[in-house]
């Protein structure tokens, strides 16, 4: 039993009831009467109806209603005084609690109507202002002009960042001034190398397909002991971030000529692929007259930053 | 049939006694004090019924008219039920047991409960509408 309408109207037959006189009633004789009023409801309704369309009508008027009881036998001359009896049982209210409405005070704009396809017992749409967008993000710059601004002063930023950062930590530095205990502005030492710079470009070079093989054919090609092959192995491979490797194995292998071979060779070998800018500091200063012929490359005695 | 002059509508030379003018009157006259009642049955309920029969629920006047003359009929039956059940209760007079102990039951204080014993009877009689208990289920 679900239906709410039918419980609503055992419910008024319960007041009538009791109105009656009735103290407490059985179910079965309740339920007979809610059958009644039902019925007798629909039948008014549909007599009514009958009437209204019988004069040609589609909306029903009191006359209708008053021939629909006159066929059925009811009469309604005391209906009137039925109605307005005194004591009379009221329904409950059908209307459920109204919800409590949010704070109006902060209503921004005015609340347009809702739409005709939405009815008006659904709660009401949110204010205007909860359909204003406003963008998070700027527009992004699509000026081919601005964007190589951009990109150009991001590149000077990062280059000054890393020059600093590296001259203060870890490389070898000429300073600006000829004073020597100011470091104000230091600059990464330049670490001339045995071979030309433009020999790399010179050279062909072979596409690389296989950055692994690669590296296993440069250890297998720095594996030769022999250090005559040291320009033949420049000129073999070459890449530019190995042009500083090549510069710090050769001056290695010569040092590790002094002491075991083996051992230190393989750990040399062993050792390009890191940065070796660790490296340099020891080796190079002793084989720097050796190498460097052009006067313009001559460093100035500096103090070694490690 | 014999025409009247246009002036006033025409009886068709019927002539019937004068009628009480009041009484459709009346109603007429209660239809504007429907329009703040509140019936037992509520409007929703009434209109749900009435929208199943096939009649618009417009006007909240009708509806209530409607829900006003049902609740009448039940009344009716139940006041009818509430004369039998006196008249049988009156009937077999209650034999008081200890008048120290408790009061006669009097009309007035007795309570009385609405059974289809009374029902029964009561719409049979007066409305013609016969009632089949059902006194065991097989």
């Amino acid at each position: 039993m679900n239906d709410s309408r039918r419980k609503i109207m055992k419910e008024a037959v319960c007041l009538l009831v009791s109105e009656a006189g009735f103290s407490t009633a059985t179910e079965e004789s309740l339920e007979t009467l809610t059958e009644m009023l039902i019925g007798l409801t629909c039948e008014i309704a549909n007599q009514t109806r009958n009437y209204a369309e019988l004069a040609g009508r589609t909306q029903s008027v009191v006359g209708d209603v008053l021939m629909a009881l006159i066929n059925m036998g009811i009469g309604f001359k005391d209906l009137d005084k039925y109605a307005l009896r005194e004591n009379r049982p009221m329904a409950r209210n059908m209307n459920p609690n109204q919800a409590q409405k949010p704070l109006q005070i902060l209503q921004a704009g005015t609340k347009p109507s809702n739409p005709v396809h939405i009815p008006s017992y659904l709660p009401p749409l949110p204010d205007p202002h909860a359909y204003v967008r406003t963008a998070t993000y700027k527009q992004p710059e699509t000026e081919y002009e601005s964007i190589r601004e951009k990109s150009a002063n991001q590149k000077r930023d990062i280059e000054k960042a890393l020059t600093k950062f590296l001259a203060k930590t870890c490389a070898e530095t000429h300073n600006l001034f000829d004073n020597e205990e100011v470091q104000m502005f230091p600059l990464i030492a330049s670490k001339p190398t045995t071979v030309p710079a433009y020999l790399s470009a010179l050279n062909p070079l072979d596409q690389i397909f296989d950055f692994e093989e690669l590296e296993y054919y440069y250890q297998v090609a720095n594996r030769k002991p022999d250090n005559d092959e040291v320009e033949s192995e420049g000129e073999e491979k070459r890449e530019n971030e190995n042009e500083e490797r090549e510069a710090v194995s050769p001056p290695k292998k010569r040092k590790n000529k002094k002491s075991d071979q083996k051992k230190d060779s393989d750990t040399a070998i062993m050792r390009p692929p890191s940065p070796p800018v660790d490296q340099k500091p020891q080796p190079l200063p002793q084989e720097e007259e050796k190498i460097i012929d052009n006067p313009f490359l001559k460093l100035k005695k500096t103090t070694i930053t490690s | 049939m014999d025409n009247n002059s246009e002036q006033k509508p025409s009886n068709f030379g019927i002539h019937r006694p004068k009628e009480n003018p009041n009484k459709g009157g009346s109603l007429s006259e209660f239809l504007p004090q429907l329009e703040n009642y509140s019936p037992t049955i509520p409007d929703a309920v009434t209109c749900y019924y009435m929208n199943s029969s096939g009649l618009n629920c417009a006007d909240p006047r009708i509806v209530r008219l409607i829900s006003i003359a049902a609740q009448k009929f039940i009344s009716d039956v139940a006041n009818d039920a509430l004369q039998h059940c006196k008249t049988k209760s009156s009937a077999n007079p209650n034999v008081n047991k200890n008048q120290k102990d408790k009061d006669g039951k009097n009309p007035k204080d007795k309570k009385f409960t609405l059974t289809v014993d009374d029902l029964a009877p009561a719409l049979n009689e007066n409305y013609g509408i016969k009632t089949t208990q059902m006194k065991y289920l097989t």
